[in-house]
């Protein structure tokens, strides 16, 4: 379990994080995405007890980060982003390594376990500096589960792998969730979709949203442009398209007509698709304008902080902000 | 203990394992040797040509040049000892790793100066070799001799404790070992400058300080011709605990900076 209370991180005049507030249930993976620079690693390491926060206040399998640092350490595995491991040793010596200084009890036997767990076992043996990217990333993955942990932490863990390597630690991922409190951040929506069971969205150091992934795209789906693609011209089939009723304005973006509903709660898709269909046009898609994590982000900023309010953000508030952009 | 024992044995392994500490052991070995052997053929070209030994070449002084030299050579070797410490961990991102475990900064610092120190007893062990090999030459005092021991491996200590804060201070191994080499040399000078200069650049209170300050004060004056002081033990026991505490706050700066 994890809550974070208006947690605050400066450095300097910068503000890294910025009063942010979550919980991450146990038996459950909780997301953490968002862009670059968003402050996700920096609210890891807080969590982690790396680094102490600025103000406010989160608590990790029940410990405080502040005051009980070091019983937060005792219960946390955390894989950082760069996955640092020392290259001289080998896979199992640097797990005994951990497992030592932790305390761990049958060392030998547990570090063989866990890198049979991350699929190791075979090159326990060998020095980790001649491990691949996604071995490496392995071993790092059962430094952070040694000790078994209530909470696991981990920081882009899938970043650098090839799409096989993604997959299986993904299904990793999922496993362990099941019986841990899992974070784990990420840049990629459809990861967060696949796997998590919660995300939270974070951007420029301020929570934008968090709520189950389904749900958390449907709220974004809800009031948001609307992409068309025809065979046609666009220029052709704009005019159908701004006729129907449940679309505001429709205007041509490269070669695709971006249209906006007239009533955030009414979705027009299917209307616009009969209209098309009607006028003899020749659809190839309608979708919701955003459909990847950078899509959303924009779409999200265009449309102002989600979380505070729920519901949907009116399509005006949106056209503001559209227009402002511009 | 268990998390300081644990530091420490993989950096011992560590020493043992690396180019560099070999390079050192060869280098080191190969210098004493030389002064070791020239030493011997000055002495038996007195005899040979029918002269008298010189006064005070007895197989004591001889042992204590033999180890002035040694300490002298620090000013190296213990900086180069020390570099990699905290810089490579740095460098490499694993102190992100060690400071999340769960143990308190000073504990992985600790552990790493202990091991250094380790080494650094292997090579002052070395020296035995030497040691004995005069001390066929003449009787004598084993006393003498432990104390001189003693303190060159205080000094050790020191310059490599010392030589550990700049490699919390900056991730290039180079750098922390110029200015490693840097500061113990300050520190071998310090009782010279401070005679050298009291009365003109300090006041008289200002250079004995200064000469307390310095390495040679407390070993080259004192325990390496067999004199035991108290005041010279707090010396290097101080100047270590300081060193590692020193070394611990600069490694915590890194939990508020923000990288």
């Amino acid at each position: 379990m994890i809550e974070v209370n208006n947690l605050v991180k400066k450095f300097g005049t910068f503000t890294a994080v910025n009063g942010i507030s979550f919980t991450a249930e146990p038996g459950q993976v909780t997301g953490f995405l968002g862009p670059n620079g968003a402050g996700k690693t920096t609210t890891m390491r807080m969590l982690t007890g790396f680094a102490p926060p600025t103000s406010g206040s989160a608590t990790v399998a029940g410990y405080d980060i502040f005051d009980q640092s070091k019983e937060v350490r005792k219960n946390v595995g955390y894989l950082p982003e760069s996955v640092p491991l020392y290259r001289d040793m080998t896979a199992i010596g640097y797990l005994k390594y951990l497992a030592e200084i932790r305390g761990v009890k049958n060392r030998k036997s547990r570090a063989q376990d866990v890198l049979a767990r991350v699929g190791l076992a075979k090159r326990a043996e060998s020095e980790i500096r001649t491990l691949s990217k996604g071995m490496r990333q392995r071993v790092g993955l059962a430094a952070a589960l040694i000790h078994d942990p209530e909470v696991l932490i981990l920081d882009e863990p899938t970043i650098g792998l090839d799409p096989i390597q993604v997959l299986e630690l993904r299904d990793l991922v999922s496993e362990l969730g099941q019986n841990h409190t899992v974070m784990f951040s990420t840049h990629i929506l459809s990861e967060a979709e696949q796997v998590c069971d919660r995300v939270v969205i974070i951007n420029q150091g301020q929570i934008m949203t968090q709520g189950d992934p389904i749900g958390l795209r449907q709220q974004m789906e809800r009031g948001a442009r609307i992409l068309i693609r025809t065979a046609e011209d666009p220029t052709q089939a704009i005019g159908t398209v701004q006729q129907v009723a449940s679309v505001m304005d429709a205007e041509i973006e490269r070669d695709n007509i971006i249209a906006y509903p007239a009533n955030p709660e009414h979705d027009p898709r299917a209307e616009i698709t009969r209209a098309l269909v009607s006028g003899g046009f020749n659809v190839l898609e309608v979708r919701p304008a955003a459909n990847n994590l950078e899509e959303i982000f924009l779409e999200v900023t265009r449309r102002g902080n989600v979380e505070d309010t729920p519901v949907a953000v009116t399509y005006d508030e949106a056209e503001i902000a559209v227009e402002s952009e511009d | 203990m268990g998390a300081l024992f644990a530091v420490y044995k993989r950096e011992v392994a560590l020493y043992f394992k690396s180019f560099i500490a070999y390079g050192i052991t060869f280098a080191l070995m190969l210098f004493m040797g030389l002064i070791f052997q020239s030493t011997l053929s000055q002495l038996f070209s007195f005899v040979q040509q029918g002269g008298q030994v010189p006064q005070g070449a007895n197989a004591a002084n001889l042992i204590s040049g033999f180890l002035d030299t040694f300490v002298f050579l620090l000013f190296v070797i213990s900086p180069v000892l020390a570099m990699r410490l905290l810089a490579e961990e740095s460098r490499e991102g694993t102190l992100e790793v060690l400071m999340t475990l769960p143990m308190s900064d000073w504990v992985f610092v600790t552990g790493k100066f202990l091991a250094a120190w380790t080494f650094y007893t292997f090579l002052l062990a070395l020296t035995l070799i030497h040691a004995w090999m005069l001390s066929l030459l003449g009787p004598v005092n084993v006393g003498i001799l432990a104390i001189a021991y003693l303190g060159a491996w205080l000094y050790g200590g020191t310059t490599i404790a010392v030589s550990m804060i700049w490699s919390a201070v900056t991730d290039d191994q180079l750098v922390a070992a110029f200015l490693g080499v840097t500061t113990v040399l300050a520190l071998y000078l310090a009782s010279n400058l401070g005679t050298v200069f009291e009365g003109n650049l300090l006041a008289a209170n200002a250079s004995a300080f200064v000469r307390e300050l310095g390495l040679t004060t407390h070993f080259n004056e004192t325990m390496l011709s067999g004199l035991l002081r108290a005041e010279d033990i707090a010396y290097f026991v101080a100047m270590i605990v300081i060193s590692i505490f020193i070394t611990t706050l600069i490694v915590g700066t890194r939990r508020w900076r923000a990288s």
